[in-house]
């Protein structure tokens, strides 16, 4: 077991080390490691096939469970049901966008508020919380900062501290809900937990955050967002939302099917239906109502991420099997010394930190493992730790420009339009909101759960 | 051949820069290596000095992160900004010199593409960074070192082919065997050779 166990940290740290390295692209990386832990951790070190059939998880679409589960169940090995939830969320994205659906509601929301400077500020940060919580973070801010820059051109004030702004209420929209971050599906698919689970507990804890973020965030960047010409707005000189509208047929059908996705994810735990369900179905009808475009929307679903989270998910399985992860958790147990409160700290701001400066996303696949044996060598409840996890890894990203995805796009958006964004200016105002956050999370974990 | 743009690689101290500036005097048509900047500078409103700060540097790995090729990296964005725009360039039917900028992996695609390395014997290359820098010997060699190295690693970081290798570009020369005139009138011939047999 000794050998197995070195072999699978060497393959564990060497993924990491690559993927910041950044020298292969990522999902070759992980499915790269992932195969040698099936070959060399189970296959050599271990001999067990049962090992390898169960991180490959296979059985787990044949089971009734897997589509409609009554009762909540953990998953092991591949987390397919993230997979194909994030699969077809994907495709449903993409109708959207394809629509216009997003430029569109920036536009509308823009024109609402009369293309008003101060105004937009404010519901772009909530609109960004807000859509973060059903859609990817990456889609929200590519179309955000692109409709922030362009009416920052056309009312000449400086777009850095919107877009800022709206890369930091994304991540923490993304943690009100199961699907609004990808920690969020990894943990609520593991551990069991429903789309309402979060939503009551992360999701409360995220609506307080987001009210103290954006009085912060408005006071932070006040001067930059004032500062500028104030001259009459010409609101005939605005792009109009309707212009947004590529087919005013797929706009209609997506808005529908997103109408749809939402309500059967907030009830999801009353129907039954697995996330893995409501993925498959979405993306079946999106392809049945885009019709002979249908081929288009597959071609543009990000594979690369599909098969980044599949090689990760073995990965972790061999630390998992292998017991380390056990090990770390009893590591994590005695320090902490019983003490659940130090538990909670430990988990929410060890994750933080973690995910401010490498992917969330493998960090969070592989703590799952260790707060489930937390949970039970402690006898600390599973859900009080999964919530610290939630919030650590989602809240955590937002602090420097590469812990989340949202951040890497919406820097990147805003420099390829000749506005540079370094560490310095990020972390300047972004890093002390994540630590206002990470405290507001820590007093929330604190009374809500002990 | 109406449209023909020539990409100049070139080790530092080699005379590459100036070999390129005669070669886009002698054919007549714009040189894009500062003037890159500038131009990138006026259709984005960064300043020049603030684009030159990462202009041909790779970037800090440890401290960026590529997502669904967007990059936080502003290494990163000035370069896709530079490709994009000598695409665009090149896309417009447009004559032109370029020197640097990977242009001989992000325009290969372009049939006009001529690509030129420019290469030298060390003890040249140090004659001619002491003369131009006013360095002393061990500083010219140290300076030479450090710049080609930067060049390389951004270069191997943004293309598959590796900076400096002959099969790379059309023509590789070392300026130092007929010195920079010499090797100017050669690529002259070179390149109109390949002009009229197109």
């Amino acid at each position: 077991m000794l050998t197995a166990q070195i072999f699978a940290v060497i393959i564990f740290i060497g993924m990491f080390v690559m993927i910041v390295l950044d020298k292969i692209e990522r999902h070759y990386v992980t499915l790269g490691s992932g195969l040698l832990t099936l070959v060399v951790v189970f296959g050599i070190c271990m001999r067990n096939g049962t090992a390898i059939l169960d991180t490959l998880a296979i059985k787990s679409f044949f089971t009734k469970d897997f589509w409609y589960q009554v009762t909540e169940s953990e998953s092991k090995g591949i987390n397919w049901a993230t997979i194909i939830f994030i699969a077809g969320m994907m495709v449903m994205v993409e109708g959207m966008a394809k629509a216009g659906f997003f430029r569109w509601l920036c536009m509308k929301i823009a024109y609402m508020v009369k293309c008003k400077t101060v105004p937009i500020f404010i519901t772009f940060m909530i609109m960004s919380a807000v859509l973060s919580m059903f859609i990817d973070s990456i889609t929200v801010i590519m179309f955000l900062a692109a409709v922030t820059i362009e009416l920052a051109t056309l009312l000449k004030f400086n777009p850095v501290p919107m877009i800022l702004s709206e890369v930091f209420c994304a991540n923490l929209g993304g943690s009100a809900t199961m699907c609004g971050d990808p920690p969020n599906i990894i943990v609520g698919t593991s551990l069991g937990f429903s789309f309402f689970d979060f939503l009551t507990n992360t999701g409360l804890c995220a609506a307080i955050s987001l009210v103290v973020s954006v009085i912060f965030l408005y006071f932070a960047f006040r001067k930059e967002i004032t500062g500028g010409k104030h001259e009459p707005v010409d609101m005939s000189k605005f792009p109009k939302p309707s212009e947004a509208i590529t087919n005013k047929k797929d706009f209609f059908i997506s808005s529908v099917i997103f109408g749809l996705a939402v309500i059967l994810l907030v009830t999801h735990a009353t129907t039954h239906l697995t996330v893995a369900s409501i993925g498959l179905f979405i993306a079946a009808i999106t392809l049945i109502a885009f019709g002979k475009h249908a081929l288009e929307l597959i071609k543009k679903v990000d594979y690369k991420t599909l098969l980044f989270f599949i090689g990760l998910f073995i990965v972790v399985s061999g630390l998992e099997e292998t017991n380390i992860l056990k090990l770390i958790a009893n590591f994590i147990g005695d320090i902490s010394n019983g003490n659940v409160m130090l538990m909670i700290a430990i988990i929410l701001w060890v994750s933080a930190i973690a995910s401010a400066f490498v992917d969330n996303i493998p960090f969070a696949a592989t703590m799952v493992p260790i707060i489930q044996s937390l949970a039970e060598t402690s006898g600390v409840p599973i859900s009080t730790l999964a919530w610290s996890l939630a919030m650590g890894t989602d809240i955590g990203g937002s602090a420097t420009p590469i812990g989340a995805s949202a951040n890497v796009v919406g820097t990147s958006v805003a420099q390829k339009n000749g506005y540079p964004i370094g560490w310095g200016r990020y972390c300047k105002r972004l890093a002390p909101a994540t630590v206002i956050v990470l405290s507001i999370s820590t007093v929330y974990l604190f009374v809500r759960y002990l | 051949m109406s449209q023909f743009i020539i990409s100049v690689g070139r080790e530092f101290g080699s005379g590459g820069r100036h070999i390129a500036e005669e070669l886009a005097k002698r054919f007549n048509i714009p040189l894009y290596d500062r003037h890159l900047i500038t131009e990138i500078a006026a259709k984005t409103g960064l300043s020049p000095e603030e684009i030159e700060k990462y202009n041909e540097k790779p970037k800090n790995h440890l401290l960026s992160r590529r997502v669904n090729g967007f990059s936080n990296s502003i290494e990163d964005n000035v370069a896709e900004m530079q490709f994009s725009f000598l695409r665009e360039k090149a896309a417009s039917g447009e004559s032109f010199v370029v020197v640097g900028r990977c242009s001989e992996t992000k325009l290969n695609d372009f049939k006009c593409l001529i690509s030129l390395f420019i290469l030298g014997d060390m003890s040249e290359k140090v004659k001619r960074v002491m003369n131009v820098y006013e360095l002393t010997e061990d500083k010219a060699k140290a300076l030479i070192d450090k710049k080609d190295r930067k060049r390389k690693r951004y270069h191997n970081y943004h293309c598959d082919g590796h900076w400096g290798d002959s099969r790379l570009y059309d023509l590789s020369i070392n300026s130092s065997c007929l010195g920079i005139d010499g090797t100017i009138d050669i690529l002259e011939q070179y390149i109109n050779s390949r002009i009229s047999k197109e």
